[in-house]
């Protein structure tokens, strides 16, 4: 290994493990790198997880940064995707205890930053369909907007969203033991949408965004909800923008969007 | 005197719709001011955006950079590349950074003389290099990876630092010229880092400047620093959190006597203030620029 290459691997260990380090002419300053890389990491989450900055406080959102930062330092010179596993490390910590909810919480705040800087794409037209042989329409495959993600949760945290908003009112009580929300992340113009989504609407997207084809999406949709209608849903699915490409089964070798 | 002004360099850019204001200083682009630039047109001379910043595939983001590029010259500068680690070039953030160079066309496209991570481990921190020749080879050869990969030349920033490696055996100005002359990069000279440095390891910020050659420099960067104290001494700290203090100013004056009105730009990237304060510190920038154009004619 480099000389270089083993300062660098010293220098790394010495912030991330508060270790001394001998290569340096006044090594206490090392504090001043260690307190840029903490208070840069805690910063960053923070702007990616306001919701959870104000469930838990933001005192105890250092800490929980501080060992997230441990145990998921950033790997990329970018601090955006820093939040990725910011959702599992909640569900590991507090799995099974009252705050279970907040890996859900941050899993759509995750989505959030998603959908914020996702790619543009062209929705397909809502007469797309009209075009497709019928006996096709079993087979047929969609693409979702790049700018839609779907969460989906036990708790009401749509209502837990909102009600933690800069704008929200202060007194507003929560039943955590209310209906969950499987929820539809959308970007619209310079905005984004939270829906909350029929149990057969959600398991039809889910099973699409998957790769599955529109006869097994709407399996899927059936059994989470036996009214489900797929004429519907597909109609809403086309006005909401969130179709960007049609598939034509392998016969019919051509796809049309 | 010659200048080795921004005329040159600018035959670089695609279009400049503001070609004489792109004489007059720049403020750093931050997303607070977005929509008070569109709407207002803060009369600057040019924006340097953060180039992770504008990293968004899509969304409003690209959108708003698009639409003050074509109102504004532009400049990325970018804080993540890690381009002093010992760690292999990360070929998605270069590939980003190529597809934002190619939709906004920045006149300059700048980086630091710094690493961030080793291991794949990132403290998205500016980092010091040791100054051996070592090192130097190192940066030389990874500054070339990057423009190869880009396709144009880049500048590379003096950092500030609050620490030295006992393995050093070069100076930091003597590092970069040579850096500059071996990898054919421009330097951009952060008037504020190199009196940080200056003070916290004790030397003479004006004979760093005395040593930098003239015709490397093509960007100048100007901020807020402030002082903590550690163990017994005071330390300077990079904050971009206040004014351009009165010494920096002074020193800035000596750097424009040297490297003529180079492009300068004013970053403050905390406590963020009113897009009207910035533009006025890159105003006082402009009136130490004219008064050296007047003494030099």
């Amino acid at each position: 290994m480099s000389a270089l290459r083993e300062l660098q691997m010293r220098f790394t260990n010495a912030l991330f493990g508060s270790f001394a380090l001998p290569d340096v002419d006044v090594p206490d300053r090392l504090d001043i790198y260690r307190n840029n890389l903490r208070e840069g990491f805690i910063k960053a989450l923070a702007i990616g997880f306001p919701v959870i900055e104000k469930l838990v406080g933001v005192e105890f959102f250092r800490r929980l940064a501080l060992d997230f930062l441990i145990a998921h330092p950033s790997r990329s010179g970018d601090l955006h995707p820093i939040g990725a596993p910011f959702a599992r490390f909640l569900q590991a910590r507090f799995a099974n205890t009252e705050y279970a909810y907040f890996a859900d919480v941050a899993a759509l705040e995750w989505a959030h930053q998603q959908v914020l800087i996702a790619a543009d794409a062209q929705p397909i037209a809502l007469d797309a369909l009209a075009a497709v042989n019928p006996a096709d329409y079993e087979n047929l495959r969609f693409e979702l907007h790049p700018a839609a993600a779907l969460v989906r949760s036990a708790f009401p945290i749509i209502r837990i969203w909102q009600a933690n908003q800069p704008d929200a009112s202060a007194d507003d009580q929560i039943d955590l033991a209310a209906d969950g929300d499987n929820v539809l992340v959308l970007r619209a113009a310079d905005w984004i949408e939270l829906h909350s989504l029929p149990a057969g609407d959600f398991a039809a997207l889910e099973a699409l965004a998957a790769g599955a084809s529109l006869g097994a999406a709407l399996e899927c949709a059936l059994s989470a909800d036996a009214t489900f209608d797929l004429g519907i849903a597909l109609r809403r699915f086309l006005s909401l923008g969130l179709l960007v490409r049609l598939h034509l089964p392998a016969a019919s070798s051509e796809d049309a969007s | 005197m010659t200048l080795p002004g921004p005329l040159v360099f600018g035959a670089e850019s695609e279009s400049a719709p503001v070609a004489l204001a792109s004489l007059s200083a720049g403020i750093g682009l931050r997303a607070v001011h977005h929509h008070e630039v569109l709407e207002q047109r803060p009369r600057v001379g040019w924006f340097e955006a953060h180039s992770e910043n504008y990293f968004a595939q899509g969304g409003s983001l690209p959108r708003i950079l698009g639409r003050i590029r074509e109102i504004y010259p532009l400049s990325l500068h970018g804080v993540g590349l890690s381009i002093g680690s010992t760690d292999p070039l990360d070929r998605t953030h270069l590939a980003a950074l190529a597809r934002l160079i190619r939709d906004s066309e920045p006149r300059f496209v700048s980086e630091h003389l710094s690493w961030s991570s080793v291991g794949g481990r990132f403290t998205n921190d500016l980092l010091p290099l040791p100054y051996t020749e070592e090192a130097l080879r190192h940066m030389i050869d990874r500054v070339r990876q990057v423009q190869d990969f880009l396709g144009r030349r880049i500048l590379i920033e003096n950092v500030s630092s609050y620490l030295q490696f006992n393995c050093s055996t070069l100076r930091e100005w003597e590092f970069l010229g040579a850096l500059a002359h071996e990898s054919g990069c421009g330097l951009l000279l952060d008037v504020n880092n190199v009196y940080v440095s200056a003070i916290n390891h004790g030397f003479d910020a004006r004979t760093y400047l005395k040593h930098i050659p003239r015709a490397a420099v093509q960007e100048m960067h100007l901020a807020g620093h402030s002082a903590r104290r550690i163990g017994a001494r005071e330390v300077l700290v990079d904050t971009h959190d206040g004014p351009v203090c009165e010494a920096v100013w002074d020193l800035y004056v000596a750097a424009v006597a040297r490297f003529g009105p180079v492009p300068t730009l004013i970053e403050w990237d905390s406590n963020i203030p009113a897009l009207d304060l910035l533009a006025a510190e890159a105003h006082k920038a402009d009136r130490i620029t004219e008064v050296h154009h007047v003494r030099a004619a």
